[in-house]
């Protein structure tokens, strides 16, 4: 009997361990048959809350190159808007085309790039931002320059790398607009100082206009595509002295926290500067 | 008494670093660091076995319920505390020493050949239990290979960094 206590306190440690790599392959052995979750989710119970703390700890630190996936996914779902196309229809008619499809085809007419706002102002008279690309990114004057939220601006002046936009927060914006569901066209101003309001100008007294209606650009400038959002209307007076209202808009653009931006282009710019340049002149 | 919390805390703080930050690496797409390795390898020698291979089978379970490998950290952990005595006695050679106070495989005490040699050795076998254990497959086997190499290089410099990041000042006293 002595023996055997002996024996034991001798082999006690290879006991354990053979006890121990025998209890490691059992495990193993579950966790590898598909049907057995008993032991793994005893375990995920309390290992699931930590790992999501750190988890969530590391995914802070990889939210940049996730931001940019998404704005990347962000521009390829925004370029196939119908509002970045134009409908032309073949002048050929052929016996056997059908007048329906076949001869009616999508034009691009615009096309989105993205960068990221490294400075802007917003308390100025006169504000206005710069973007991290520039020419040789393919940024040229007069695109269209949009928030996540709504319209930013245009921009005004491209170097090497970098390029200018001005805001709507600027005494020299306009953007055409129009606002619904009244359905009048009119212009977006900006005057004073304050980051979130600016004006709606050249709506007749005799529209309806209710608070919270929407103003949507209208693709009159060839600057911006049609549909996009600028504002919301906050307040409507009816002004004395003219035959227009003064329309008060909450902007869309939260400019004191943008960061990401979409530039617009229009591709046939040129052309149909030309034609409007052409049509001054006569 | 003192050694005892230490070794504690550092078993908490390399835990926490290894689920938390380590286990997310993975370098060139294979090579993830086994830094809580290093909790094992300053065990004291002089504790008792079987003490040792219920921490060594404790540490393993641990980073298996963060890396959803049930039973495969463990079963190399409790390995390599079984091994580890012996792979001291072969480092200590000629002068072969019975584990005292003094014997203790840490930096400042044993030279940097000795370390490093210890903590090669100790996670080559390590990887390559615990990287078998998880393909549980020779198939492909370059690969499987790649990784154990990979792992192992990248643990060993790990460890060997922290090591003698905070170990540089001890004092080689019993």
């Amino acid at each position: 009997m002595n023996n055997l206590i002996e024996f034991f306190k001798r082999a006690f440690h290879i006991i354990v361990l053979a006890v121990l790599l025998i209890l490691s392959l059992v495990m193993l052995g579950k966790s590898l048959s598909f049907n057995e979750y008993r032991i793994s989710r005893a375990v995920q119970g309390v290992v699931g809350p930590i790992q999501k703390g750190a988890a969530g700890m590391v995914h802070k630190l990889r939210l940049g190159p996730e931001n940019e996936a998404l704005v990347q996914q962000n521009i390829e779902l925004m370029r196939e808007h119908e509002n970045m196309f134009i409908e032309k229809e073949d002048t050929v008619m052929t016996a056997m085309s059908t007048p329906d499809s076949t001869n009616r085809s999508q034009v691009r007419l615009y096309d989105y790039t993205y960068a990221h706002v490294i400075f802007r102002t917003v308390d100025r008279a006169f504000n206005y931002m710069i973007v991290d690309k520039g020419a040789r990114d393919g940024i040229s004057r007069d695109m269209a320059v949009l928030s996540p939220s709504g319209v930013a601006g245009v921009v005004t002046d491209v170097s090497q790398n970098f390029a200018t936009v001005r805001p709507i927060l600027h005494p020299e914006s306009r953007i055409s607009a129009v606002v619904t569901p009244a359905n009048q066209n009119g212009t977006v101003i900006w005057e004073g100082n304050d980051p979130g309001v600016a004006y709606l100008e050249a709506i007749p007294q005799h529209s309806e206009i209710n608070i919270g209606d929407s103003v949507f650009t209208n693709g009159y400038s060839n600057i911006f595509p049609k549909g996009l959002l600028i504002g919301t209307v906050k307040e409507v007076q009816v002004g004395n002295n003219a035959s227009f209202l003064t329309i008060k808009i909450k902007l869309a653009t939260r400019y004191t926290d943008i960061y990401t931006v979409y530039l617009v282009e229009n591709l046939f710019k040129s052309e149909l500067d030309t034609l409007k340049a052409n049509f001054k002149d006569e | 008494m003192n050694n005892v919390i230490a070794n504690i805390l550092r078993f908490f703080v390399l835990l926490l670093v290894q689920v938390a930050i380590c286990q997310h690496i993975s370098l060139f797409g294979y090579m993830t660091p086994a830094l809580f390795l290093l909790a094992l390898y300053l065990l004291p020698l002089e504790m008792p076995l079987s003490l040792q291979y219920v921490i060594g089978f404790a540490t393993g379970f641990v980073t298996d319920a963060f890396a959803h490998t049930l039973g495969v950290s463990s079963f190399a952990c409790t390995l390599l505390m079984f091994l580890r005595p012996y792979i001291v006695r072969m480092l200590n050679g000629a002068n072969n020493v019975k584990f005292e106070n003094i014997d203790r495989p840490v930096p400042g005490v044993k030279d940097f050949r000795w370390v490093f040699l210890y903590t090669l050795t100790l996670t080559s076998i390590y990887e390559v239990v615990a990287v078998l254990l998880e393909t549980m497959t020779f198939k492909n086997f370059g690969h499987t290979l790649l990784v154990i190499v990979g792992n192992t290089l990248f643990s060993v410099f790990v460890i060997l960094c922290i090591e003698y990041i905070f170990h540089s000042r001890v004092k080689n006293e019993p």
